[in-house]
């Protein structure tokens, strides 16, 4: 396995198609600490959420590297199907990790804060970043081309659902109260964006550890559901 | 129960569909170990097909694949190799190794052995060499590690002559080595030698009778003082041989009269003029 990881890493650098969403990530950053100082939460807070659709994105690009005869190669050496999955899967995380480290690292190393981070918020920031990173990836791997052929269809109900993700509260307010446990289902991007808001950042005792425990659960029946229907 | 250890894979009632039609019905095949078997039939008869369902890289849509031994390798020739692999042949053969779980020291012993075998260079990017020296790359993959089961999608296809000369040593080779080989092809006769057991694909069905629509009709000419190296230019001559002072030449039946006027102006004598069934592109 970490031959495969070490493999499909090395072809994702060689296909430069990191190039559109790294770079694009790096620019946010830069320009979201323009102005100086910052709050510390909500500033981590808005970038994990960007490294949510950004690992998405790295993810629908990442499933699309290998052609079907090569995947085919692979498994075969693999001797699985889930196994080849689970590996790309782990090679894009290796990936937003390294954002996360940036997205975490630049505000600090820069001075762009207003009082230094302490070790409870910096572990939550990197938390918060990391848990985003896994929703986005395991979201995007239902809309890859392994689940919906189409690639409009694909592309298209990716967009669709990251936006309702984001815009999740927005839609709880409108939606008549019988329907509001639809947003069960909706991929919970910002229910750890709640939970920072209401926290103080002094002990993690006071943050409300569920939203993210749920962000983790949600991801996993996700990537679940992802890998029994790539073995169709 | 020697039976059952003999045998490597067995297919049972094998069915699979692609857009509502039925590529492979009621497909069952016994494969026994070190034995080789062609799969012939013509273009989109299932081959591949069949052959990506035997090597497991693809389900059926009903029926059972049996592998009676747990960890049988399995080797794989695609019939296209891929072409947008970003690695020089040596680098991807290795990393194609490491994943199957090949250590490191063999492998920086056995992918410059075949490479130099195959005569291919390892100084560009796989996404920039030619057909066949992609076929060579998807050759050599294959045969990393020695296979038990070595499945080959028309392998030749593409292939230089030297290529083609070392594949058929390789499977020798392999074949010695107590290796099961199962293979389509059907552009030449270049397996005749090697293949044990040939089955015929078509309507989806398996068989081990030729399919009438694999049948092409031709003539064998039997001329008499003729040289074997005077019909050498003659395009409509498929083959030609020389037994017993006789030339024996197989012409498609439409072509047969140009030929017999052929050898009469050359003042031949035609000894015979026979109709024989021959498989579409073999004699």
């Amino acid at each position: 396995m970490f031959e495969f990881i070490k493999y499909s890493l090395q072809d994702y650098i060689r296909s430069q198609k990191y190039f559109a969403p790294i770079s694009t990530y790096i620019i946010i950053i830069f320009v979201f600490y323009t102005y100086t100082p910052n709050p510390i939460i909500d500033s981590y807070a808005v970038t994990a959420l960007i490294l949510f659709v950004i690992s998405a994105w790295l993810c629908v690009s990442f499933l699309s590297l290998d052609s079907t005869v090569q995947k085919q190669i692979i498994i075969l050496r693999l001797k699985s199907n889930t196994r080849y999955f689970v590996g790309k899967l782990l090679s894009i995380w290796l990936v937003t990790v390294v954002l996360t480290v940036y997205a975490f690292l630049y505000p600090i190393l820069f001075q762009m804060f207003r009082e230094p981070v302490n070790f409870t918020l910096g572990f939550v920031a990197i938390l918060n970043h990391m848990v985003l990173a896994i929703l986005g990836i395991s979201v995007a791997s239902i809309f890859s081309r392994e689940v919906i052929k189409s690639p409009i269809s694909a592309y298209g109900g990716l967009a669709l659902c990251l936006t309702i993700s984001i815009s999740a509260l927005g839609i709880y307010d409108v939606l008549p109260s019988i329907f509001k446990n639809i947003v069960w289902i909706i991929p919970p991007a910002i229910s750890t964006q709640s939970s920072l808001m209401e926290w103080s950042g002094t002990s993690i005792t006071q943050l409300s550890i569920f939203s993210f425990v749920w962000i983790v659960i949600y991801s996993l029946l996700v990537l679940l559901l992802f890998l029994k229907l790539s073995r169709r | 129960m020697g039976d059952l250890l003999k045998r490597l894979v067995k297919l049972e009632n094998i069915r699979k569909i692609y857009s509502k039609r039925v590529v492979l019905n009621n497909i069952s095949l016994s494969v026994y170990k070190n034995q080789t078997i062609a799969i012939l039939g013509g273009n989109g008869t299932g081959k591949s097909t069949l052959l990506r369902l035997i090597a497991g890289i693809e389900r059926p849509n009903s029926g059972n694949i049996v592998y009676p031994t747990k960890s049988i390798q399995i080797g794989y020739v695609p019939e296209r190799f891929p072409i947008m692999i970003r690695f020089t042949p040596s680098e991807y053969l290795y990393y194609i190794g490491r994943i199957g779980g090949v250590s490191k020291v063999i492998l920086e012993k056995r992918i410059p052995y075949l490479l130099k075998r195959f005569q291919l260079k390892d100084n560009q990017r796989i996404q920039k060499l030619s057909k066949g020296n992609l076929q060579k790359v998807g050759i050599i993959q294959a045969i990393l590690q020695t296979p038990d089961l070595l499945i080959l999608d028309e392998p030749i296809s593409g292939l230089d002559q030297h290529a083609q000369q070392e594949l058929s040593i390789v499977l020798k080779e392999l074949k010695e080595q107590g290796a099961t080989i199962l293979l389509t092809y059907h552009e030449s006769n270049f397996f005749n030698d090697l293949v044990e057991e040939t089955y015929y694909l078509e309507g989806g069905q398996l068989s081990t009778t030729i399919p009438t629509t694999e049948i092409e009709p031709m003539k064998l000419i039997i001329a008499k003082q003729l040289n074997q190296s005077a019909v050498k230019e003659w395009g409509e001559v498929i083959h030609a041989i020389t037994e017993d002072n006789k030339l024996l030449l197989y012409v498609f039946e439409k072509n047969s009269d140009t030929v017999l006027s052929k050898i009469l102006h050359l003042q031949g004598t035609i000894d015979s003029v026979l109709t024989v069934d021959t498989i579409k592109g073999k004699v």
